[in-house]
């Protein structure tokens, strides 16, 4: 039995799951098994309500063009739990098309405006006839630590007020090609172009993911042997 | 055909003939060179085939091979274009490198989803095959419902050619089309309701955009689906697989249509080719025991899996490209009584995908409930697939990037039965290694 017990909600899981984004849920269960704690994961869909209260970390993913559109019309419904999931300082992941419908809007493939929760402050244009993929390196200029993934995006995102990038684009495009700055962090929110199983390669991130969350939930417990975990390269 | 078609099919057959007797390869370079001089020469070859396309992501070329040995039984003069050749250079190879036939024959041709539309634009042909669209090597093909809109650009050019269609795919029941249409499923089972796992692409009701329910699930998202918000559902299956039977990785028996059928190959996702094969051959007039006779016939079919013995190790290797197929060939390796070993070579080049996120949608978690003796990785990108496997609670692997050392490694697990599952060029690197030590005849088409 593990000391400690963390609830997951997998924002949209059976529809914005595209691009290998369980990934993610395997790696924080494979770190937080090394911090003695297990995770229960439970998809929140369409036409379901989100109640913050029960959760402790939340992923949202990426998705095709036509699911995208399909959530960004049961947004609203979810709206108010997100809010107060964020403001309560409970850490969340969102990539790609989840991290642009934390923003004001993006704009679809076929250049239509599609509303997001406007949570965080940033906006996602589009490019015409091109995408930004390939290996992608940044650095956290906090911590000095480098992340390794790949993007395959076409959206441009601008961060706004309250935000700072996840990393300086080391080589890669990032989130518009123009700023150096790729994701975005915001309290405990972690955005990125990164797809789709960031964690995997990144156990620092996971890492960072966990004690939030570990904390959080525990704020009597003692989770220095947590902190000093330390994480080997995986890439 | 015109002097500048003749003259183009010269130079691409004296162009083959030279690549295969002094340069041991190449099935695209001869296409090219006679589309260099003749852009439209595949107009001349319908006047001389009738012409079948098989497309979609996973299943193309076992569904070709099937489908030609079943249509042998009938017709004397089948072409077929070569394992990996279906891009529009490979098509024309096949057409010029062909022996004249003597009355019309027939062509069936495994196209690449984006180059169905190439091949439509110049032949209109009398069936299309459609086996499954799941997602495959995003950063090349995009997203399913954009590969799906490709192959309709071809169909659009043709619609009169017959669809014969997976019926249990829900994306070929979304688009109202003048063809007639034929479809193919399994009806093994049904059950009152169930849902799919969360992590499966395509749940979405195309009408209504609610979450699909099913009566039965083959894989992935297909089986036996309705919406029961509005009403979609499965067309009426034309022909379905009504039992299985054994199911081991070298072989599968089922009942379609009342009768029992073998074949020699594993898995469950090759009784979908099968089935399309039968489908195909009931569509054009070959009986139902000339089809059993043609499953059944000793000759081994080659899909994207073949049995290479290693020094005593019986070795099978399979090509795997992406989720879906991945997870199938997972489940048939299951299947094996006997204790085995587990190798995975993984590659980034252009062919493999150079995104290899797609591996964490495979389950290899259900490896760790086997007595599996022994993991390795292998391949340019072996740290990726460790860590993987490690994550899926594997603690034992083997880490060799080189292939040579994969290859002298083999001989030293533990088990008889080793099964080697690698990416595209991973395959392609290690048969050119297999051929060089003697194991295996060198080339691939």
């Amino acid at each position: 039995m593990t000391k400690y017990h963390l609830n997951l909600a997998h924002l949209y899981g059976d529809l914005l799951n595209t691009y290998s984004d369980v990934g993610n849920i395997i790696a924080l269960r494979y770190y937080a098994k090394q911090m003695d704690a297990d995770i229960a994961v439970k998809v929140v869909s369409i036409d379901e309500e989100f109640n913050p209260d029960e959760f402790d970390i939340a992923l949202f993913g990426g998705g095709q063009d036509y699911e995208q559109l399909v959530v960004s019309k049961d947004l609203p419904n979810k709206k108010a739990g997100i809010e107060k999931f964020i403001n309560d300082g409970k850490p969340l992941l969102a990539i790609c098309g989840g991290y642009q419908l934390l923003g004001h809007y993006y704009v679809g493939a076929n250049g239509e405006k599609i509303p997001g929760l406007g949570v965080l402050d940033h906006y996602t244009l589009s490019q015409d006839h091109n995408r930004f993929i390939g290996d992608i390196t940044i650095k956290n200029e906090e911590t000095g630590q480098e992340y390794h993934g790949f993007e395959n995006h076409n959206g441009k995102t601008y961060l706004g007020k309250g935000e700072r990038p996840l990393g300086k684009v080391v080589s890669g495009h990032g989130n518009n090609g123009e700023d150096g700055s790729e994701g975005a962090i915001y309290k405990n929110v972690y955005c990125s172009y990164f797809h789709g199983p960031i964690l995997t390669r990144n156990g620092e991130i996971a890492k960072k993911i966990l004690l939030a969350a570990l904390h959080h939930k525990y704020p009597a417990a003692d989770f220095s042997q947590a902190e000093a975990l330390e994480i080997k390269p995986t890439f | 055909m015109s002097l500048k078609s003749s003259f183009a099919e010269f130079a691409g057959r004296s162009s083959y003939w030279f690549l295969h007797t002094f340069m041991h390869g190449g099935s695209s370079l001869p296409g090219k060179i006679t589309l260099k001089l003749d852009p439209d020469i595949l107009q001349s070859f319908a006047k001389k085939y009738d012409l079948v396309i098989v497309t979609g992501t996973n299943g193309k070329t076992l569904t070709t091979a099937l489908s030609v040995r079943v249509l042998r039984e009938k017709y004397s003069d089948v072409l077929t274009n070569p394992t990996g050749s279906n891009m529009k250079q490979g098509i024309v190879t096949t057409f010029i490198t062909a022996p004249k036939p003597k009355q019309k024959g027939l062509a069936v041709l495994e196209v690449d989803e984006a180059n169905v539309a190439i091949v439509t634009s110049y032949i209109t042909p009398v069936a299309f095959v459609f086996t499954n669209i799941f997602r495959d090597q995003m950063d090349r093909y995009g997203e399913i419902y954009t590969t799906y809109e490709k192959i309709l650009k071809g169909v659009r050019m043709a619609p009169k050619a017959t669809i014969i269609a997976n019926g249990d795919e829900q994306l070929f029941n979304t688009q109202n089309l003048p063809n007639p249409v034929i479809y193919y499923g399994f009806n093994h089972e049904h059950h009152d309701d169930l849902r799919a796992p969360a992590n499966t692409d395509g749940l979405l009701c195309p009408k209504c955009q609610h979450i699909l329910h099913y009566h039965l699930i083959t894989y992935a998202g297909l089986g036996d689906y309705f919406c029961p918000h509005c009403g979609f559902k499965r067309p009426k299956l034309d022909y379905a697989v009504t039992k299985l039977g054994k199911l081991t990785p070298t072989s599968s028996t089922f009942e379609l249509d009342g009768q029992e059928y073998r074949i020699e190959i594993g898995g469950l996702y090759n009784i979908y080719n099968a089935l399309a094969a039968y489908a195909l051959g009931r569509f054009l007039g070959v009986s139902q025991s000339q089809i059993k006779h043609a499953f059944e016939s000793d000759e081994r079919v080659f899909g994207r899996q073949e049995e290479i013995n290693i020094d005593g190790k019986k070795t099978t290797l399979i090509l795997v490209k992406n989720p879906v197929g991945l997870n199938q060939v997972l489940d048939m390796i299951e299947t094996d009584p006997e204790p085995f070993s587990f190798v995975f070579l993984l590659n980034a080049n252009y062919a493999d995908g150079i995104d290899t996120s797609w591996i964490w949608d495979g389950d290899f978690e259900k490896l760790t409930q086997h007595d599996i003796k022994q993991y390795m990785t292998g391949g340019e990108r072996y740290k990726d697939i460790t860590t993987r496997l490690t994550m899926a609670g594997v603690d034992k692997i083997w880490k060799e990037p080189e292939l040579a050392s994969v290859l002298t490694k083999i001989k030293d697990l533990p088990t008889d039965h080793v099964y080697v599952l690698a990416s595209y060029t991973a395959v392609l690197q290690l048969r050119k290694l297999l051929a060089e030590k003697g194991y295996i005849k060198g080339g691939m088409d």
